[in-house]
């Protein structure tokens, strides 16, 4: 993973350098991301495992759900009883074998 | 003084000839010309004209020069036949949109630029994460894309505010986009949570008999712990009963059902044996 030229960031803190500055050695990145890997021909191979996919749900328009909930409903903490919390692996394998352990 | 043309001879242009006895009875235009040289002559810049007319008819003639036609030329669209503008706003077509483009989707249902500040108050409060968790990933997933496109919608008329200078709207607005970041957040908790309990729990079933984590066959085989299956009252009395479960069944031990045991073969006597 690339990262920003350490010397010139942290002895010219004042300059707010842009990618454009400073000469061919320093390198500054937009936040953009990797998406691949650099060949030593200068050549960029992308990787499209590290490319960003999104996925939306085809049916959107048959969810009612909306981002908000009545503010008359309160707002209840979650109860853990019987299990350490709500990342507890043998509580979570227990309610599997419940109902999800046999078609 | 004119230099005299040079001949050259190749006998690549040459055509071979043939025996007049043979192809006499040919047509004049098929009988074989013997040898009959094609001369290419030298040019020089004092040798006479070659041809009467230039033969490029498109010399100097650029349209990345604006150089226009030449002066005669005819090409293939006429100045009469062209399409005139039509400059009245009122006689020009209207432009028909598609009322089912994607695009509309930054916009509200009412199909206006902006929202007023009272239509962007009137919204409740966000998800909390004990509500999100009792969710299913569908409705999740569909949950988070309403989000993106409630706050798509709000960023779009944030900037047409800014261009028209409206002036308020972006205190109403902010404070709704606020709250769907919160139940965004919550969501992305509730997933993150699920996936770090299934993780824990796959641990777990590493070291569990009844579990195969496996591909091959049943993922979960559940083994009978016979002390602990409860039966019924009123079935110990029955005496048909009593003599179906004389012989006391074994354990059963490691994967599958091992045949048949008086239990599973006399419907439903433990309630806490799963088939």
């Amino acid at each position: 993973m690339f990262k920003p030229t350490a010397p010139l960031q942290r002895n010219l803190r004042r300059l707010a350098l842009t990618t454009k500055m400073a000469g061919k050695d320093y390198y500054k990145g937009t936040r953009s991301g990797s998406m691949g890997d650099h060949t030593k021909h200068g050549r960029y191979l992308i990787n499209w495992n590290k490319v960003r996919t999104y996925r939306v749900p085809e049916d959107l328009s048959r969810c009612t759900l909306t981002p908000f909930v009545a503010t008359r409903v309160e707002r209840a903490k979650g109860k853990f009883t019987g299990t350490r919390g709500p990342i507890d692996g043998a509580a979570y394998l227990e309610r599997w074998k419940m109902e999800n352990g046999r078609d | 003084m004119a230099a005299t043309p040079i001949v050259r001879f190749t006998w690549r242009n040459c055509i071979i000839p043939q025996a007049d006895t043979v192809l006499s009875f040919l047509a004049p235009s098929f009988r074989p010309v013997l040898c009959t040289p094609q001369t290419s002559i030298a040019q020089f810049s004092t040798s006479a004209r070659r041809y009467a007319r230039d033969p490029n008819r498109n010399r100097g003639v650029s349209a990345l020069r604006h150089t226009g036609p030449r002066r005669r030329q005819t090409l293939s669209v006429k100045k009469e036949d062209l399409p005139k503008p039509v400059l009245s706003r009122k006689l020009k077509t209207p432009v028909k949109g598609d009322p089912q483009h994607g695009l509309w989707g930054f916009f509200n249902k009412d199909r206006r630029l902006i929202a007023t500040p009272e239509e962007d108050l009137a919204h409740g409060r966000a998800w909390t994460v004990q509500e999100l968790r009792q969710k299913s990933w569908e409705d999740l997933h569909c949950l988070w894309w309403i989000c993106v496109k409630e706050r798509n919608r709000l960023a779009t008329e944030k900037i047409t505010r800014e261009q028209l200078k409206a002036g308020y709207g972006d205190f109403e607005a902010s404070e709704r986009d606020k709250t769907i970041k919160l139940t965004q957040r919550a969501v992305r908790h509730v997933l993150t949570e699920r996936w770090y309990a299934w993780e824990e729990a796959r641990k777990v079933a590493r070291d569990d008999e009844e579990v195969d984590l496996t591909a091959e066959g049943e993922a979960y085989i559940p083994q009978i712990d016979m002390d602990e299956v409860e039966l019924d009252e009123e079935l110990i009395k029955d005496e048909e009963f009593a003599a179906e479960t004389a012989e006391p069944a074994e354990p059963q031990h490691g994967r599958g059902r091992s045949g048949k045991t008086p239990q599973t073969t006399n419907g439903p006597i433990a309630s806490t044996v799963t088939e």
